[in-house]
C-alpha cells in the first residue's frame, strides 16, 4: 500500500503520456489563508512599537475592531464587525500578544467567535530599522476560518484581508504624520 | 398472461404532474399537525473538536422555547445503524462506530449536530440556536481517503486504527492478475479521483414527528425514499419502540437521488423528541444543512491499471481504491464502493483476470453513500476511461478497442447468462448493438474528418465513449444476504380490485420524481384491460402499503412492478373461478383478454367489472371461494437486471481560451421491455444531466481543516439547461428473461453512463490538437483545460 501511496503523488513519467497536474487531492489548494506582507513607515520602530502596543489607537486603527478590552497582561477582550461578501458579523472573542521583544515584534494571536463562524489568526509582527527615521514592519501568518463563514467567505477573503491591510497601513501612516501632542 | 390493450409501451402523460404542476403536491414540510413546534439544530462549525461545556441557559429562556436537548440527553439511545455489514480481508467486521442522534464528547465533521433546540415556532427555533452556547477544543482534521490511512494520520474514531472501516478485495487473485498484467503488450494506468458529489434534490430533508399519547403511537411524516425501511431501522435497531405503533409515511418527495434513502439521525431525534415534549415536531434543512448534512456521493481515489495483449484484447485489470465513507456509516454506505462498485468492473469486456482492492475509510467530512448509480458510476468510470485512453495510447480506434473486446451478445434463455470474474451472472446483453446503433447516430466516419478539420481553424472537436453495464433491479434477497447486507431486498405489491372494478394498487416502493403512479397504473390497467383512469397507485403511507424496501438501485419496476405482476395474475385466477361460476363452465376453459373473461370457443363471456362486483355482493358463487378480489405478493427477484448501453458526448475546446462546450450528447440505452416510453426518456435525460454535472460542473471541495468551501449555490456549480445540446436518445431493447415485464430499470443509467463520455471526449479533443494528456480533474472546467493546453 505505502508503495502506491508513494506512486500516488509522483507524476509518471511514460514517454507517451504525461500527466499534467499533480495528484493532489483538491483542485485549489484553500487551506488556511496566507496573510502575508511588508511595508515602509516613516517613523523609527519606538514610534511605531508604541502605536502597535496602545490598544486605543489599535481600535482607531485596525479596521474592524470596535472594542479591545485588556483583561491581563498583554491579554484582551476584542470585539470585531467584519463584512466578507455576502457574510456579515460581529465577532467577540480575545486577542494575545506573545514572544514580545520591545521595538522588534510579536506573535499576535487572536481568536474570534461569531453566529456565522469562528476565525481564529496567528500572525508574527516585527518592527525592523530602515535608516534613522523609517522601520519597516513585517507580517506574516494564517487564518482559518470555520462554519459559513469558510463556506461562503472563503472565496472572497483573499481579497476583502488585502483591503483591510492596505486600510491599516493607510491608517497607521495618517497616525504618524498626525503632530506629536503633549 | 393475458393479452394486452396496448397501454405498456405508450408514452402516456404523468399523473402525478397534475398536482405537482398546479402547486397541490403534499410535501412534509406542508403538513402542519395540531400543537406543532419546530426544531433547529445547534451544528458544529468545526471539522473535529472535544465539545466541551454547552451552556443552553440563555436560549431556553428565549421566547417560545419549548426543549433543548444536547448529546449528553439522547446517550444512552442507540446510533443510527448500517444496512450492510462488509468484513476486513482477514474476517474481522468492518469497524462500526457508533452513530449518534447528537455528538457525545467529540464532533467529527463541520455540520455534526451538537444539540437541537424546540420552539413553538421556526424563527423561536433558529434564533435560540444561535444562542446556545458551545465550547470547542479543536483537533487535528483528516479529510483525504489516502492521507488518512497513513501512519500519524489524525484519528477520526478510537475504534478504527489508521481510520479504516474495512479492507476487501474481489475477483481472481491478486497474483494471478499480476502475472497476467506482466505479461501484457501494453499496459495502461490511471490514477484518479472520482471526486465527491453533493445530491442537492430540489426539496431539502424535511421531518415532522409526532406522538399521540392516547394510543401509544408514533407518525413520522419524512422525505424518504423507503418509508417502511425508515420504519424498521428506527424502530426495532434506534429507538426500540414498538414497529407496530409506528406509522411512517413519505408523502410527496421532491428528488432524492439516493440521498433520502438512508436513516438520518434526525429522523430518530425528532421521533423520540416528540415523546418527550408531547408535540409533534417539525424540522426542514436549509439549504446549508443539506450541503453540510445531506449524505454525499462518490469520493473514490483509484489507480486502475488494465492490460493489454498485442491485438487489443485485455488481459487483465488491476484496481486500488480508496474510499472515503466520512465521519460515520450512513445505511448503505460500506455496500457502495464494495458490492455495487468491485462486481462492475468486467463491464462490458472479456477481461479474463481482475482484482479490486478497496480500502475504506473514515474522514472528517460529511458521511458518504448511494448517490444516482452509487458505485456502478465509479465503476462505469474506471473502466471506460481506460478503455479510452488504452486506445488513444495504443493508436487504435477507440470504438474499436471496445469491439474486440465486448462479450458476444446472449439472450440469457438459449445462451447462459455472462459469469463474470467479479461475482455477478449478467442476465442478458447485445452489448455490440448499442455501440453500432450509436455510431451509427454520431456519423463516426465522418466525425473524424470533421475534427481534422476543425483542428486548423482553432477549435478542438473531440468525441468520448462509454459502453456501460450495471446491476440493478436491487435486489435478490440470498445473493446480498451471503453479501452482507441486512435486510433483504424483496418488494411488495398488493392489487385491491374495488367492488365497483375499479383497481387500488399499493406499492412498496416509492415515487419521488420517477412516475410511479403512472407507470405502475398502465403495467395494472395493461394487464386486466381496463382503463388507465381506473387504476390508482398509492405509496409511501406504512398504514396502507403492507410493506416495501422503498425506491433505489433503479428496482422499482423491475422489483417492485414484479410484485404487482404476482398480484395481478393471483386477481386474474381467481376471476376466472368467479366467471367460470357465473358462465357455468370450467375455470379452466376460461380465458381472459381485454378485460372479459371468456369460455374459449364461444361468445360466452363476462366483464372484469362484473366478475369484481360478484366478488364483494357473493351471492350466487363458488362453494370453496373466499369473496373478495385483493391480492398482495412478495416479489423476491432471481438475479439483479443488467441494463446497458453507449453513451457518446462530443466537445469543442476552444484552441486560445479552452473554452470547453458539450456539442452533442447520444444515449442509446437498453433497459429492456420499457412501460412508458416517455418516463424512461426524461430518466435519462436528468441521469445525463447528473452526470454531465459531475464531468463539467459539481463537485464537493474541503479545505484541510475539513471545512466545505463551497457548501452555496454560489460556489458548488449545478448544471443548468443552456450547459447541455439537446440530448439525443435512442433504445435497444433485450428483456429481461428473469422477470415478468422483461424490465431492467433506468433511474440511474444516464449517470453511470454519461460521466466519463464526457471526460473521455475532453481527453480526445486534446489529444486531436497534439497535447497528450491523460488526466483531468472532474469538474473539467475551461481553465484547466486551458491549462493542459499550455503544459503539454
Amino acid at each position: 500500500m505505502s508503495s502506491f501511496l508513494l506512486s500516488y503523488y509522483t507524476i509518471p513519467t511514460t514517454p507517451k503520456s504525461l500527466l499534467i497536474q499533480p495528484l493532489l487531492y483538491a483542485d485549489h489548494n484553500f487551506s488556511c489563508m496566507q496573510l502575508s506582507g511588508k511595508q515602509v513607515l516613516p517613523a523609527a520602530p519606538p514610534k511605531i512599537w508604541a502605536l502597535l502596543m496602545d490598544p486605543d489607537t489599535l481600535v482607531r486603527l485596525v479596521p474592524g475592531i470596535t472594542n479591545l478590552e485588556k483583561v491581563g497582561d498583554n491579554r484582551f477582550k476584542s470585539v470585531f464587525d467584519i463584512k466578507l461578501g455576502p457574510v456579515r458579523g460581529s465577532f467577540t472573542g480575545n486577542l494575545q500578544l506573545e514572544d514580545i521583544t520591545e521595538n522588534k515584534g510579536y506573535l499576535l494571536k487572536l481568536q474570534q467567535n461569531s453566529k456565522i463562524g469562528n476565525a481564529s489568526a496567528v500572525v508574527k509582527i516585527g518592527l525592523v530599522p530602515v535608516g534613522d527615521s523609517q522601520t519597516e514592519l513585517d507580517f506574516d501568518g494564517d487564518v482559518k476560518l470555520s462554519g459559513l463563514l469558510a463556506s461562503m467567505g472563503q472565496r472572497v477573503i483573499g481579497g476583502v484581508a488585502n483591503t483591510l491591510t492596505k486600510q491599516f497601513f493607510h491608517n497607521l501612516e495618517k497616525e504618524l504624520e498626525k503632530p506629536v501632542s503633549a | 398472461m393475458s393479452t394486452t390493450n396496448g397501454l405498456i409501451g405508450k408514452s402516456v402523460k404523468r399523473v402525478e404532474d397534475n398536482r405537482f404542476i398546479t402547486g397541490k403536491g403534499n410535501y412534509t414540510d406542508d403538513i402542519i399537525l395540531p400543537g406543532q413546534t419546530y426544531a433547529a439544530f445547534v451544528r458544529t462549525p468545526y471539522a473535529h473538536a472535544k465539545i466541551g461545556s454547552i451552556d443552553t441557559a440563555a436560549a431556553l429562556a428565549m421566547p417560545g422555547v419549548v426543549a433543548i436537548y444536547t448529546g449528553a440527553d439522547v446517550a444512552a439511545i442507540n446510533g443510527v445503524p448500517c444496512g450492510w455489514q462488509v468484513n476486513f480481508k482477514n474476517g474481522d467486521t468492518m469497524k462500526e462506530p457508533k452513530h449518534p442522534l447528537l455528538a457525545v464528547g467529540k464532533v467529527r465533521y463541520t455540520g455534526e449536530a451538537v444539540a437541537i433546540v424546540i420552539a413553538g415556532t421556526r424563527e423561536q427555533a433558529c434564533d435560540a440556536a444561535e444562542a446556545v452556547q458551545v465550547e470547542y477544543e479543536e483537533l487535528p482534521v483528516v479529510v483525504n481517503a489516502a492521507e488518512a490511512v497513513k501512519p500519524g494520520a489524525p484519528q477520526v474514531h478510537d475504534e478504527a486504527p489508521n481510520n479504516m472501516c474495512y479492507d476487501w478485495e474481489l475477483g481472481n487473485p491478486k497474483a494471478e492478475v499480476d502475472q497476467a498484467m506482466a505479461t501484457a503488450a501494453h499496459v495502461t494506468m490511471l490514477e484518479f479521483v472520482n471526486q465527491r458529489m453533493i445530491p442537492n434534490a430540489i426539496e431539502p430533508r424535511s421531518y415532522n414527528a409526532s406522538y399521540d399519547a392516547a394510543n401509544g403511537r408514533y407518525t413520522l411524516y419524512t422525505s424518504t425514499q423507503n418509508p417502511h425501511l425508515i420504519r424498521l431501522l428506527m424502530s426495532a435497531f434506534v429507538l426500540g419502540i414498538p414497529e407496530h405503533k409506528v406509522r411512517v409515511v413519505g408523502p410527496d418527495v421532491g428528488g432524492g437521488f439516493g440521498s433520502k434513502i438512508f436513516h438520518y439521525t434526525e429522523e430518530a431525534l425528532l421521533t423520540w423528541a416528540s415523546h418527550k415534549i408531547n408535540r409533534p415536531v417539525k424540522w426542514t434543512a436549509d439549504r446549508r444543512e443539506s450541503f453540510l448534512t445531506d449524505a454525499h456521493g462518490r469520493d473514490h481515489i483509484t489507480k486502475a491499471e488494465m492490460g493489454f495483449d498485442k491485438e487489443g484484447k485485455a488481459v487483465a485489470l488491476r484496481v486500488k481504491t480508496f474510499a472515503n465513507l466520512g465521519a460515520y456509516l450512513s445505511t448503505f454506505s460500506t455496500c457502495v464502493p464494495t458490492y455495487l462498485h468491485g462486481t462492475l468492473l468486467q463491464g462490458l469486456y472479456t477481461t479474463p483476470k481482475i482484482n479490486v482492492d478497496v480500502t475504506a475509510v473514515f474522514t472528517n467530512t460529511t458521511p458518504v453513500d448511494a448517490y444516482r448509480g452509487a458505485g456502478r458510476p465509479e465503476a462505469t468510470y474506471l473502466l471506460e476511461r481506460l478503455m479510452d485512453l488504452a486506445a488513444h495510447e495504443m493508436g487504435i480506434d477507440p470504438a474499436a478497442l471496445r469491439f474486440k473486446n465486448f462479450i458476444p451478445p446472449f439472450d440469457g434463455v438459449n445462451q447462459p447468462g455472462y459469469q463474470t470474474q467479479v461475482a455477478l451472472q449478467y442476465d442478458s446483453g447485445n452489448y455490440e448493438g448499442v455501440l453500432k446503433k450509436g455510431l451509427e447516430m454520431l456519423g463516426y466516419e465522418d466525425f473524424r474528418k470533421r475534427q481534422k478539420e476543425a483542428a486548423q481553424n482553432g477549435k478542438l472537436l473531440g468525441v468520448g465513449f462509454s459502453t456501460y453495464i450495471e446491476a440493478c433491479g436491487i435486489a435478490p434477497s440470498a445473493v446480498v444476504g451471503a453479501l452482507g447486507a441486512r435486510a433483504g431486498l424483496y418488494e411488495v405489491g398488493q392489487v385491491r380490485v374495488q367492488p365497483t372494478g375499479k383497481v387500488s394498487v399499493f406499492t412498496g416502493t416509492h415515487s419521488h420524481g420517477q412516475g410511479h403512479e403512472t407507470t405502475f397504473a398502465q403495467v395494472v390497467a395493461d394487464k386486466l384491460g381496463i382503463a388507465f383512469e381506473d387504476v390508482e397507485v398509492i405509496h409511501g403511507d406504512s398504514d396502507s402499503v403492507a410493506f416495501g424496501m422503498g425506491t433505489c438501485g433503479s428496482r422499482s419496476i423491475a422489483v417492485g412492478g414484479s410484485a404487482i405482476m404476482k398480484s395481478v395474475e393471483k386477481i386474474i385466477e381467481k376471476g376466472k373461478k368467479i366467471a367460470a361460476h357465473k358462465l357455468e363452465a370450467n375455470a379452466e376453459d376460461l380465458e381472459f383478454a381485454g378485460g372479459r373473461f371468456t369460455v374459449k370457443g364461444t361468445n360466452k363471456s363476462v366483464s372484469f367489472a362484473d366478475v369484481a362486483l360478484t366478488a364483494y355482493v357473493p351471492h350466487v358463487y363458488p362453494k370453496d371461494l373466499e369473496p373478495g378480489l385483493d391480492f398482495s405478493s412478495f416479489y423476491d427477484p432471481a438475479n439483479f437486471t443488467y441494463p446497458f448501453g453507449c453513451h457518446i458526448a462530443v466537445v469543442e475546446v476552444d484552441k486560445e481560451t479552452g473554452t470547453l462546450a458539450l456539442r452533442r450528447f447520444i444515449a442509446v440505452d437498453d433497459v429492456g421491455n420499457v412501460i412508458n416510453p416517455m418516463i424512461v426518456e426524461g430518466q435519462i435525460h436528468g441521469g445525463v444531466v447528473q452526470g454531465v454535472g459531475q464531468a463539467l460542473f459539481e463537485g464537493a471541495e474541503y479545505d484541510e481543516n475539513g471545512q466545505l468551501t463551497n457548501g452555496t449555490y454560489m460556489d458548488y456549480c449545478m448544471p443548468r439547461a443552456d450547459n447541455l445540446p439537446m440530448i439525443e436518445t435512442a433504445g435497444q431493447v433485450t428483456p429481461c428473461p428473469h422477470n415478468p415485464l422483461g424490465v431492467k430499470g433506468a433511474g440511474e443509467a444516464g449517470t453511470i453512463g454519461s460521466t466519463p463520455a464526457v471526460v473521455n471526449a475532453v481527453i480526445d479533443a486534446l489529444w486531436s490538437g497534439g497535447h497528450i494528456v491523460k488526466d483531468l480533474r472532474m469538474p473539467i472546467t475551461s481553465e484547466k483545460v486551458w491549462r493542459a493546453m499550455q503544459t503539454a
